[in-house]
């Protein structure tokens, strides 16, 4: 009865190959010279494997009777020069591909025989079968290879087919490994859970949905496993449990030249061997080609990185008297096609001793890159562009990062987002809660300790020196952004920057890490950066709030005006998402979007898209940031409003 | 730790008896084709050969009463009697040849593993520098390159350039402690240089990714010293995948030392192997194998600590 609806269904997952686009693929992988030249190489491997006489022009096998020519160098005769029979090594290179093409043929054939269905069973079945099939063959994958291949040889008998017998069955534990993996993951995937409730069979669904997902993973495997085949058969023949004494397989080549060591037969390595190394680097290079084409940013390299722009000396002036200065800071980051896209333009902003200044903005504001250009931190590629940084009336801008370190975790404390993630996993809190200490004062270790346990009884940290011996993995998030005060706090710093110190945490704990901030400014009487997208915690906690949307400065103000008559229509979007000023009914408001990327920015006003106010006018001219009293705005039509405090507007 | 130790070593012994399996069924393969005795007696063989060698091997009893009595007698140290030459134990052989093995895969992963670090911490601290590219490069080279080929060409290029033919053969550091370094270095080298590569793409790799972590971004914002932000925050973290490479090489390198030790002449596991394959000897490679497992099963005991060592998740959970 459901037949004609089961039939829909079934075709309705696509097959996820189809919808990729293909022809990108080539032209990626032949964009690399060293791609191209192992595909050279792989090719010249595969004519002398089918057509050997027709690129060599002796036989391998023949020497010369008469026995002058032997370990001969390089000549017009013979390319490559003689063995100790007076055999042409050039021919017996070319030769000796057959053999190595050979060896791959077999053991593919042995691995992915075996390897691809016990890994699609393994992981198409799982429970205890995969946890057999997997345990069996994590054995096997740690035995090494060699022995794996004596093991069946010694059963068979000492040749090479029997040699790559016994190659492919321990090469055949990575296929295993990677088929399973593949298809675990595909497994969970809805099209095929929805093929498998239509009714699809198992192996239709193996090779519909399946198949096409492990093919490129497996092509690039099958391109490195093959190098490494090479590798292991050379070595097995080498031994004399390959090839045959009298084959031009490379191996034996080697063995040859290793026999014929202090009779000048040395030179025998130089073909053999090179051979050899080319080959198995064009496996290893035409896999990392593929697997590099494969991907999908495989354009951005580091090697497109263009110069630092080299930027001229401008005086700048500075507040007096402020901590941190920061005058027209801009940021720059390389982009395709040798462009710079400007994280930041024109930022300023000061801080003063004892003052919050709280930054606001949503994330992709440039608020944390702020920060960290400020302090020298700018992450790479990134670098400065333009302005000027003074911290404690000192000019820092371009500071040595020898003078910085000795500033930085001193002066100037810095408090993360992700206060675990801001602990070293590998350090136990106590060790890195002293190495500031030990950095910037002249305690000794045992002072240090000491030190460090006060600090985290200051920050409220229960059992402090048992907590000092302990990882960060052993701390909830916030415990661990109370080690985060404690350390931008041990040297006693006269600036304190918090980048979204509570953002991470719990409701519950999030008052308590700013009560906690709030008293230690206090007791400490430092300046503070409070940066947050949250303006009910700069509502209690900020003395000045300076507001940012993308990578610019749209506004500054006191808390009380910024919350009694925000100026920018964007700082009056932010107020109007706060929980705290929805009185009404209905859903909270959010502004329709997001901050665009920096590579995405309009001409005009940058919140001009996403603003309900946004004329012809504010597409195209660039606002300026104006003063208004001892407020700024960066907005063309600001004397046209007048926003109340959570009011009607009257534009 | 010693909790995590002791899980480790309890887990090792299902391993060990597969490896014990894995080492017994060589024999009964053997068999199923055809007769052992007949093959190593060759092709004149007498009765009495053939006769002594089935005594041997216990081939009159059913299977699993010989693989438990192998078992057992193994478990005392007992590997039997090599088949070619009754009056030598087959668990003598080993224990004459392995110092050799051991010796060079130990010291060449010491100097592979120190050297590829340090290639690996100067790749990783500026990436796409021209340091990193050209070790990027050698490094690439190296992996394509056999341990065996560059042995050969080292000790041709100390012969022919320096005149300093390196000295044959194995010296028991019984001897002279001097004269078994001597005789295990150039050995050690060549097996170390593929090492090398693999150390400095793993640890290179691991390392930009922990240098541009959070962490590491934090202690910077700390005024932590640069040696100190390398060697003490971004090294141990990135050394954690780092040491599992380390694991799956040492293993390889126990295979390929067989051809190393030809090379150099050194009476190691790979002329016992190699001449027992070519004689169809099969207790001596069956002795091997189970010598050779039980060494995989301790590096990766040993590979398991150093884990735990470095990531103290690791060592404090269960």
């Amino acid at each position: 009865m459901s037949d004609a609806s089961t039939a829909v269904a079934v075709s309705a997952p696509q097959p996820v190959q189809a919808a990729r686009a293909r022809s990108g693929f080539w032209m990626r992988l032949f964009r690399n010279p060293l791609t191209v030249a192992a595909a050279v190489w792989v090719t010249l491997l595969l004519l002398a494997w089918l057509w050997p006489g027709l690129l060599a022009p002796h036989d391998p096998y023949a020497g010369d009777v008469t026995l002058t020519r032997t370990f001969e160098g390089p000549s017009w005769d013979h390319w490559l020069g003689t063995d100790g029979q007076g055999r042409d090594l050039y021919s017996r290179v070319v030769f000796g591909a057959r053999f190595a093409v050979n060896s791959i043929l077999i053991a593919m054939v042995v691995a992915i025989g075996l390897g691809v269905p016990l890994g699609l069973f393994s992981g198409w079945r799982g429970g205890r079968a995969d946890r057999i099939v997997m345990w069996v063959n994590d054995v096997l994958f740690s035995l090494p290879i060699v022995l794996l291949a004596m093991a069946v040889i010694i059963i068979l008998e000492p040749s090479l087919p029997s040699a790559m017998l016994g190659v492919g069955i321990a090469m055949a534990t990575r296929f295993v490994r990677l088929t399973r993996a593949v298809t675990l993951a595909e497994k969970e995937e809805m099209y095929v859970d929805a093929a498998r409730i239509t009714g699809l069979s198992p192996p239709a669904i193996l090779r519909r949905y399946i198949t096409p997902n492990l093919l490129p993973s497996l092509i690039v495997q099958v391109a490195i496993i093959s190098g490494a085949v090479i590798l292991i058969g050379a070595t097995l023949s080498f031994l004399g449990i390959g090839a045959k004494l009298d084959d031009p397989d490379w191996g034996v080549m080697l063995a040859r030249a290793r026999f014929d060591f202090r009779l000048e037969g040395i030179w025998q390595i130089v073909p053999a061997g090179g051979a050899l190394v080319l080959t198995v680097l064009a496996f290893n290079l035409l896999g990392d080609g593929i697997r590099d084409s494969l991907g999908r940013d495989a354009a951005s390299s580091s090697l497109t990185v263009p110069r630092k722009v080299a930027l001229p000396p401008v005086v700048q002036l500075h507040a007096n008297g402020a901590v941190l200065s920061i005058r027209d800071l801009a940021v720059g980051f390389p982009a395709p096609g040798g462009m710079v896209n400007r994280v930041l333009s024109d930022v300023s902003l000061e801080v003063f001793p004892g003052e919050t200044l709280g930054v606001v903005g949503e994330s992709g504001s440039g608020k944390s890159m702020t920060m960290l250009a400020a302090l020298g931190l700018t992450p790479a590629p990134g670098y400065l562009s333009q302005g000027s940084v003074s911290f404690d009336g000192r000019e820092v801008t371009f500071l040595p990062e020898q003078e910085w370190q000795e500033i930085r975790g001193r002066d100037i404390g810095m408090i993360f987002q992700e206060p675990v993630a801001a602990l070293n996993p590998a350090l136990r809190v106590g060790r890195q809660l002293m190495q500031s200490l030990l950095v910037h004062t002249d305690m000794s270790k045992s002072q240090a300790r000491a030190r460090a346990a006060e600090l985290l009884a200051e920050v409220q940290v229960p059992d402090p020196e048992r907590r000092l011996d302990q990882y960060p993995h052993e701390f909830s998030g916030g415990m661990a952004q109370r080690v985060g005060i404690a350390m931008a706090l041990a040297c006693e710093p006269k600036l304190l920057i918090a980048d979204e110190p509570t953002t991470a945490l719990d409701v519950t704990v999030q008052g308590q890490i700013l009560d906690l901030m709030a008293e230690v400014q206090q007791r400490h009487g430092m300046a503070v950066i409070l940066i947050t997208h949250d303006l009910g915690v700069i509502a209690d906690a900020a003395d000045r709030v300076l507001v940012m949307y993308a990578g610019q400065v749209v506004e500054t103000a006191s808390v009380s005006t910024l919350f009694s008559r925000p100026r920018h229509p964007y700082t009056r979007a932010l107020l109007d998402t706060m929980p705290q000023s929805h009185r009404g009914h209905g859903d909270l408001p959010v502004i329709g979007g997001v901050v665009p990327s920096a590579a995405a920015w309009p001409d005009g006003c940058r919140f001009a898209p996403r603003c309900e106010f946004a004329t012809d006018q504010c597409r195209t001219s660039v606002p300026l940031l104006e003063a208004v009293g001892t407020d700024l705005v960066r907005c063309v039509r600001h004397a046209e409003f007048e926003f109340g405090p959570h009011a009607e507007t009257s534009a | 730790m010693a909790r995590y130790i002791g899980i480790r070593l309890l887990a090792m012994i299902p391993l060990l008896f597969a490896i014990a399996v894995i080492s017994f069924a060589i024999a009964v393969a053997m068999e199923a084709r055809g007769s052992i005795a007949g093959s190593v007696c060759g092709e004149g063989a007498t009765i009495e050969c053939i006769a002594q060698v089935e005594r041997q091997l216990g081939l009159d009893d059913p299977m699993p009463i010989r693989f438990v009595r192998w078992l057992a007698s193994a478990a005392t140290g007992d590997l039997g009697t090599s088949l070619t030459n009754q009056s030598v134990s087959v668990s003598s052989l080993i224990a004459d040849r392995i110092g050799a093995t051991l010796s060079i895969v130990a010291y060449s992963l010491v100097i592979g593993v120190a050297a590829g670090m340090a290639m690996g911490i100067v790749s990783a601290v500026r990436p796409g520098g021209v340091a990193d590219r050209a070790l990027s490069v050698a490094s690439a080279a190296l992996i394509a390159a056999p341990g065996f080929v560059l042995a050969m060409l080292l000790s041709w290029w100390l012969a022919v350039e320096w005149g300093w033919l390196s000295p044959a053969g194995y010296t028991r550091p019984s001897e002279s402690i001097t004269g078994w370094i001597r005789s295990i270095t150039l050995p050690a080298i060549g097996l170390a240089l593929p090492t090398v590569a693999l150390v400095q793409r793993q640890l290179r790799s691991s390392m930009t990714n922990a240098l541009q972590s959070r962490y590491v971004l934090a202690a910077r914002a700390r005024g932590i010293r640069r040696t100190s932000l390398i060697g003490e925050h971004a090294l141990p973290n990135a050394m954690i995948p780092t040491v599992t490479a380390i694991g799956f090489r040492a293993a390889a390198a126990l295979g390929l030392t067989f051809t190393v030790e030809v090379v150099f002449n050194i009476n190691g596991m790979g002329t016992l192997l190699t001449n027992a394959i070519q004689t169809r000897n099969v207790t001596v490679l069956q002795g091997s194998m189970l010598v050779v497992g039980i060494v995989v099963l301790v590096v990766n005991l040993l590979v398991d600590i150093s884990y735990g060592l470095l990531n103290p998740k690791v060592r404090l959970e269960r």
